[in-house]
């Protein structure tokens, strides 16, 4: 396994240990993610991917090790901290505010990134024209302009996804996490959502868990193979498709 | 309660309307209680409507803020305006304490911790029983009657102070829904680990409302204990946080407007009913499993709907 | 085998909420065979398994089971017509002893008294007053198992049996597999170990991309090495 010498890595997991009660989910495990390139992360059922997301966004505070963001150490800073460290993540269920439209979804996360924003209580948002800005930018981005005023609930289920990455960009992150954006996608907009995920790494590094194995091939630059709460590869994808080890993690030990 | 309500003008015209005509239709005594509770009930809408959180224990605020706003004007002669703004900071900064330490806990826990806190008020008032009056109450309390100069003595005047003050709150809480602030309460309501994914410091957000509804409540105390020249300790009792929620929920908490629809109703209700039969809570119960079972939205989203059907008709024609 | 399969699946497609997982999905269990899905993880075998058993919320498409149709009935229903679901991770009751989670399930008339599961899995009966959540992972496996057969099913789907279990304790559920299928039971089998299912399925399914991309016999998914390069492994995907 060759880690990359690139220069400093935007994110560092040191020997994360995360367990629930009996059950150990990660063990001792390490990897580190350079900016400005996609990266990610595969394995079979229960491996722990989920799991180490959590540890990294501070949904889930590890048991042991560090996570150390663009030189910061973040083990145990909340979930809100680490935004506004540069992490921004989408979930593997669609989670958006589904009463309230598209654009509305929008400019509650670019208002986020604007912390004192949030506490005006004597005016409506709309006078901030550069809030207003980003989120029309946003729309173009996604391909949702024309459904700005559409109940997030009432999107297809393509347009949720790419929804729940605008919001994560909306953060303007330095580190994007992508958990299944694919999942239960048709073809066309799996197409599309392949080509935003590609664009996004000139801005910034992007750590993607994906079942799509010929987007994630295509894709990476780098891919960690995690199965049982431990990493077992770790490389191009062209060494990842051919490593006895993952071939073994796939499709189960010979008896 | 939607930040982005339909025509939040026309809310403002029916409340304003209904203000205007209520001393016409109830004795002046009777309206200036409507809109004491109607402000009351406004603490218990905004953080359920707005925030999503249910509060079985604004009637500590309230109670809080009658005492506060009573013992400064009887025994340290403070005027009227100030003793009222001391009873608002009262119930503020309380809740906001309380508040910091319950927002951490969620859904039937939350609940159970407001209605503990609501509990300890009435102990707390029994325990400092030489500064409250304990049981018997707060009594002696001057009658504050000159606002800038001008009398509110007679029940017209005092109802129209009532409802002035009652009317500046609800403008308030509208500005709030409407303003980035409420934004990201409603966001909170809708989807929380959503709101602390996005980067919100969801808890201060929900301290921040907790506090902004106890200190309403605690205005509403203070208007409370003018109104009446004593504080009654049944304004600290559990049955007050009780009927404040049974009063927002029966205007309907998807618009502040709600508040003043309930208090209006149930105030009258009680007043007509009880001289009649002494169980008239019974009714009261009767109404709202009928409002839960079928118009959830209460009475604001009957006014609503017809409404809705008027435009439909007017559309057809 | 000239009689009706025992399982008709037919243009399947299920959805959790909006996303759309299965696409289509065809296949048949044909009596008293065991058909085994294979697949990398995230293509949607467990998903196929809950909308054939009648726990995934929207599906469409056909699902017969003996020739009834099940498709869209309660899952409870779906159980009493016949069907026995071993669901990944287990899922017995922890809380109740051994002996409770197989005495709750058990139905008169099937062939599998709890006193035959007593006999084919001994280590449970030795510990028959256990609680569920104090079994060790193998023996809740077996439990799952035995709880699944006391209700006398005509079609057991197993959903991924040795997931996280030792080699000791997978080579004894292939043994048990085995035992079954002499007795003449259909099986569907998730199961990602390719070893395992070599040596017990009849036939094989691929899904990938929420369809069956392939189905044949033992040989000749060992010859479909390019099948299984581009499917089953990273190699051409």
């Amino acid at each position: 396994m060759s880690e990359s010498t690139k220069g400093e890595p935007i994110l560092i997991a040191d020997s994360i240990d995360v367990r629930f009660g009996d059950f150990q989910a990660l063990s001792g495990f390490s990897m580190s993610v350079q900016p400005a390139t996609i990266h990610a992360l595969i394995g079979p059922n229960g491996a722990g991917k989920t799991t180490l997301f959590n540890a990294l966004t501070g949904v889930r505070k590890p048991s042991g090790g560090r996570v150390v963001f663009n030189g910061h150490t973040v083990t145990h800073a909340s979930a809100h901290r680490r935004v506004h460290y540069g992490m921004s993540r989408s979930f593997q269920v669609t989670s958006l505010f589904s009463a309230l439209t598209v654009a509305e979804n929008l400019r509650l996360a670019v208002q986020a990134r604007h912390a004192a924003e949030g506490w005006v209580f004597w005016r409506g948002p709309a006078r901030r024209r550069d809030i207003s800005d980003e989120v029309d930018a946003l729309l173009t981005e996604t391909f949702l302009t024309g459904r700005a005023d559409t109940r997030a609930g009432d999107l297809s289920h393509g347009g949720q996804r790419s929804l729940e990455i605008g919001m994560a960009l909306a953060g303007r992150p330095k580190l994007i996490f992508l958990d299944e954006p694919l999942a239960g996608m048709g073809i066309d907009d799996v197409h599309r959502t392949k080509g935003l995920i590609s664009s996004l790494s000139s801005r910034m590094a992007v750590l993607l868990i994906e079942h799509n194995m010929s987007v994630v091939l295509d894709i990476s630059d780098r891919i960690t193979v995690m199965a049982a709460g431990r990493k077992i590869a770790e490389d191009v994808p062209a060494k990842i498709r051919t490593d006895p080890a993952v071939r073994a993690a796939y499709l189960g030990s010979t008896a | 309660m939607q930040a982005l309500e339909r025509s939040p003008n026309l809310a403002t015209a029916v409340v304003l309307a209904t203000l205007i005509v209520l001393p016409f239709v109830v004795p002046a005594t009777l309206a200036s209680q409507i809109a004491i509770f109607a402000t009351g009930a406004l603490s218990v809408a905004l953080l359920l409507g707005a925030v999503g959180l249910l509060s079985f224990g604004q009637g500590l605020y309230l109670g809080v803020g009658a005492y506060v706003c009573g013992i400064l004007a009887k025994d340290a002669g403070m005027g009227l305006i100030p003793a009222l703004l001391m009873a608002t900071l009262a119930g503020a900064v309380l809740a906001g304490i309380l508040g910091s330490v319950i927002v951490r806990r969620h859904g039937v826990y939350f609940v159970m911790l407001t209605l503990a806190f609501g509990q300890m008020g009435y102990f707390a008032v029994l325990a400092f029983k030489n500064v409250t009056g304990g049981e018997n109450g707060l009594t002696g309390v001057p009658r504050q009657f000159d606002l800038l100069g001008l009398s509110i003595a007679n029940p017209l005047a005092m109802y129209v102070f009532m409802a002035g003050a009652f009317f500046l709150v609800f403008l308030l809480v509208q500005r709030v829904i409407a303003s980035p602030f409420g934004s990201v309460l409603a966001a909170i309501r809708e989807n929380e680990p959503r709101s602390i994914a996005l980067g919100y410091a969801v808890a201060r957000y929900k301290t921040a409302a907790v506090a902004l509804a106890g200190g309403i409540a605690g205005l509403a105390g203070g208007l409370h204990v003018v109104f009446l020249g004593f504080v009654p300790p049944s304004d600290i009792e559990l049955e007050m946080s009780q009927r404040l929620l049974v009063i927002a929920l029966i205007g309907g908490i998807g618009s502040p407007g709600g508040a003043l629809l309930g208090s209006a109703f149930y105030t009258i209700v009680s007043e007509a009913l009880s001289e009649i039969w002494p169980r008239w809570l019974a009714l009261i119960a009767l109404l709202l499993i009928g409002l839960v079972l079928f118009l959830p939205g209460g009475l604001w989203s009957a006014g609503r709907r017809i409404s809705a059907l008027f435009e439909r008709k007017t559309a057809h024609e | 085998m000239t009689d009706a399969p025992i399982l008709s699946v037919v243009g399947l497609n299920g959805w959790y909420g909006k996303s759309h997982i299965l696409q289509g999905i065809d296949l048949a269990v044909g009596n008293g065979e065991l058909l085994a899905l294979l697949g990398r993880n995230g293509v949607g075998k467990t998903t196929t398994m809950r909308a054939i058993a009648g726990t995934l919320g929207r599906t469409e498409g056909e699902v017969l089971l003996g020739g009834t149709s099940i498709l869209g009935r309660p899952a409870h229903a779906i159980a009493r017509q016949g069907l026995s679901l071993v669901p990944e991770h287990r899922g017995i009751f922890g809380t109740l002893t051994v002996e409770e989670n197989l005495t709750l399930a058990a139905r008169k008339g099937s062939p599998w008294s709890v006193d035959r599961i007593w006999s084919m899995f001994p280590s449970l009966a030795d510990r028959r007053r256990t609680p569920g959540g104090k079994l060790s992972g193998g023996e809740q496996q077996m439990l799952a198992i035995g709880r699944a057969l006391v209700t006398g099913p005509k079609l057991l789907l197993l959903d991924e049996p040795t997931e996280g279990l030792a080699p000791v304790i997978v080579d004894r559920l292939v043994e048990i597999l085995q035992e079954l299928k002499a007795t003449g039971l259909s099986m569907l089998l998730v199961e990602q170990s390719l070893a395992v299912c070599t040596a017990v399925a009849d036939r094989f399914a691929i899904l990938d991309g929420g369809r069956i991309v392939w189905q044949g016999d033992g040989p000749a998914l060992m010859a479909a090495e390019d099948v299984r390069a581009r499917h089953l492994t990273l190699e051409h995907a």
